[in-house]
């Protein structure tokens, strides 16, 4: 290898990836476009909450009323039980509501009434649930009381439990930990979806741009001046170099966002807004009830948002998130991370790259980059089980082999893999690309001088054994 | 096979032409040269010793099938090309100046090469082919895709070249060029080589060795006859005799056109 030549191709690489238009959209708009999927459904949510509604209740039961407190968001305004419902209706604005609520009288056979409301805007999902709850708890307690059981009230109280489920991760040392499965869960799935989006978006463009040189005929005249392999790892080195230039971008942009986020809002109105909305949301998104885990830091979180009366010294679904963030090793993510992404990609690179070589256009690669894209979704797929199940055996062996083991080893690890096993399978993704580096520079060797008929996998083949 | 123990001897400061019907193996010999590909058997030398690695940056190659960086700008691509035959980036420059001066294409350096028409590309590759001075140029049919003009450009180019004592391997179908350019030249088919020698006299051995004779007779018409160069004197004499006018005289020397056709299908 000519070390000069290959800086030279590297920088050539490099730089021309970098000062395209499409480079620099890309590492500017993604962290905007990321911190605004993260802001924004809050902001939206924080701004439908606040408008507040004006509820005109018809009470015909006699029994709803005093259940009906006024928060917030919803105030409630007596019209009385003989009140005209047809004349209100006719025109909600006369009678300053936004909504109207009628309640029937009591049916003494069922015990029950029925509820309607009428409005001009459509009744959003929390109004009509909330004022469901609340005619529930109405019907309820006369259904209670009219069993006529002496101190009710205070059986009732002395039955309601309040029950709460804290996990806890006990390492070797004995030491206890709070862990909140939802939140590996979540760590988990954006690694596993990260390095499989970065793997094969970078080797793709190693192939497109072995593509470019071919079919510009432009490769004959630079293996006239450099090996051809000096040529293809320039090309995977120059490559990478945009990869972690964009990655170091993406970090710094978005820590200026989050800097310039928490100026504008101040500190406590962000955090309270992602831990408010955002977390639970996710949590709730998240959970789908696969694993019982989740439901439980469902219920943890949720309750942890509404329930004030939380004992000091408990710890809350907040608590627990942070704290689980806390626990996870960020520093042994990051360099897994980068480990796994350099040789992941290095392994794919080198792939594509010689598939490159067999092809003319961009379009005949479909076929050939097949067995190569297909172990890559499988990875992908593999790693979306993972965070649902990280100790079953197709997650450990996918996490050992080469050409799934990036994915799926970085979703596995925020649950903690013992050491051997990421030496272990660090150690065969390097041996692996070593090999396929090694085959793939002869195939490129000789594919990037072939023109006319469309190769095949045997030709490829014949290739490789060439001398 | 694609070669067959084939060997030639291309002399310094020459201008070697190449030639040989499509598939013949031209252009594997050229990549072997270019080490390109290596060959399964036998040896290249170099200035008298085996070509290495190092060699390649005293090599200036223009292929057949030309091709640079479309998105890529001019400048910017000449400078890539010519820093990958060893040059510095400020010898690189200083020479590329000079070419673009030379060639009135100054005020191209920031245009990008899918700007350029075919002909205007043609131009920038064979800059780049030789602006590191290299002491063998491998030209494949350099005159392709040029005008006339540019053509003669090209061709006073080479030849300026050559003065300055670079070797030239002109692989062409263009005959004429051959005659008018190349001092040896080596016929390839098959895979073996076929004929090498000196232009001229290779020429002459294929020529049948005849002379033509035009007159206009009695009737005033022209007339041209071919005679083998031992009948010549007995037949001027019965021309003569017959009172016609001898016009002109002159010994045929056979083109490298018929040569080429000759040989090839005496091959076959």
């Amino acid at each position: 290898m000519n070390i000069k030549k290959l800086g030279i191709i590297i920088q050539r690489e490099y730089l021309n990836k970098v000062k395209k238009k499409s480079f620099l959209l890309i590492t500017f708009l993604a962290p905007i476009f990321f911190a605004a999927i993260c802001i924004l459904p809050s902001l939206i949510m924080m701004g439908a909450k606040e408008e507040a509604k004006e509820v005109g209740v018809v009470d015909r039961s006699g029994i709803v009323l005093p259940y009906l407190e006024s928060g917030e968001v919803i105030h409630y305004r007596d019209l009385g039980p003989e009140a005209d419902v047809d004349a209100i209706k006719a025109d909600l604005s006369k009678a300053d509501i936004d909504i109207l609520l009628t309640i029937s009288a009591m049916d003494p056979e069922t015990k029950t009434v029925t509820a309607d409301t009428y409005s001009v805007k459509p009744l959003g999902m929390d109004s009509g649930s909330s004022i469901e709850h609340k005619i529930n708890d109405a019907v309820e307690a006369y259904r209670i009381d009219s069993y006529g059981i002496e101190n009710l009230e205070e059986i009732m109280s002395s039955v309601k439990s309040n029950v709460k489920l804290h996990s806890y991760t006990i390492d070797k040392a004995g030491k206890e930990s709070i862990s909140e499965s939802s939140v590996y869960m979540i760590i988990s799935m954006v690694l596993g979806i990260a390095i499989y989006m970065f793997i094969a978006l970078f080797s793709g463009m190693v192939m497109s741009s072995v593509i470019e040189e071919k079919s510009s005929r432009v490769v004959e005249v630079l293996v006239s001046s450099v090996k051809a392999t000096e040529l293809m790892f320039g090309k995977i080195i120059g490559v990478a170099l945009v990869a972690l230039t964009q990655f170091l971008l993406w970090i710094v942009l978005t820590l200026i966002l989050l800097a310039i986020a928490t100026g504008i809002m101040g500190k406590d109105k962000l955090m309270g807004i992602m831990q408010d909305d955002a977390t639970t949301e996710m949590v709730q998104q998240m959970g789908g009830g696969a694993v019982p885990g989740t439901e439980i830091s469902l219920d943890q979180a949720l309750a942890a948002a509404t329930d004030t009366t939380a004992v000091a010294g408990e710890p809350t679904g907040m608590q627990a998130i942070m704290s689980t963030i806390g626990n996870i090793n960020l520093g042994q993510i990051l360099i897994a991370f980068i480990i796994y992404f350099i040789f992941g990609y290095l392994l794919y690179a080198s792939l594509f790259a010689a598939i490159g070589s067999a092809v003319e256009n961009e379009g005949d690669s479909t076929q050939l980059q097949l067995p190569v894209t297909i172990p890559l979704m499988l990875g992908f797929f593999i790693a979306l089980y993972a965070f649902k199940a990280p100790d079953s055996s197709i997650v450990f062996w996918g996490s050992m082999i080469p050409f799934t083991s990036p994915i799926v080893m970085l979703a596995r690890i925020p649950f903690g893999v013992p050491t051997w096993e990421l030496a272990l399978s660090i150690v065969i993704l390097v041996a692996t690309f070593a090999a396929c580096a090694w085959a793939s520079a002869k195939i490129y060797k000789v594919g990037i001088l072939m023109y006319g008929k469309k190769s095949t996998f045997a030709d490829l083949w014949k290739w490789l054994k060439q001398k | 096979m694609a070669l067959d123990h084939l060997s030639l001897d291309i002399p310094e400061g020459k201008i070697f032409g190449l030639l040989g019907p499509n598939g013949a193996g031209k252009s594997t010999l050229i990549r072997i040269i270019n080490r390109i590909t290596i060959a399964s058997e036998g040896q290249i030398l170099f200035q008298g010793h085996p070509i290495t690695e190092e060699d390649v940056s005293h090599i200036g190659y223009l292929p057949e099938e030309r091709g640079l960086y479309r998105k890529m700008k001019v400048g910017d691509q000449a400078m890539y090309l010519a820093q990958l035959k060893g040059m510095s980036a400020h010898d690189a420059a200083v020479e590329l100046k000079k070419w673009f001066v030379r060639f009135e294409i100054q005020d191209w350096w920031n245009k990008k090469v899918e700007e350029l028409s075919k002909g205007m590309a043609q131009k920038l590759q064979f800059i780049t082919t030789v602006v590191h001075k290299p002491s063998l140029m491998i030209l494949d049919e350099p005159f392709s895709g040029f005008d006339p003009v540019n053509a003669e450009l090209i061709r006073t180019e080479i030849l300026r070249l050559k003065e300055e004592g670079a070797t030239i391997i002109l692989s062409t179908h263009n005959m004429e060029s051959v005659e008018a350019l190349c001092d040896n030249i080596a016929l390839i088919n098959k895979a073996r080589l076929v004929v090498t020698g000196g232009t001229d006299e290779i020429r002459r051995q294929h020529g049948e060795d005849n002379v033509e004779i035009e007159y206009t007779d009695s009737s005033l018409s022209r007339k041209t006859i071919v005679v083998a160069r031992p009948d010549v004197n007995a037949k001027l004499m019965e021309l003569i005799g017959q009172g016609v006018t001898i016009n002109s005289f002159k010994e045929v020397i056979p083109r490298m056109n018929d040569i080429f056709i000759k040989l090839v299908t005496e091959e076959a």
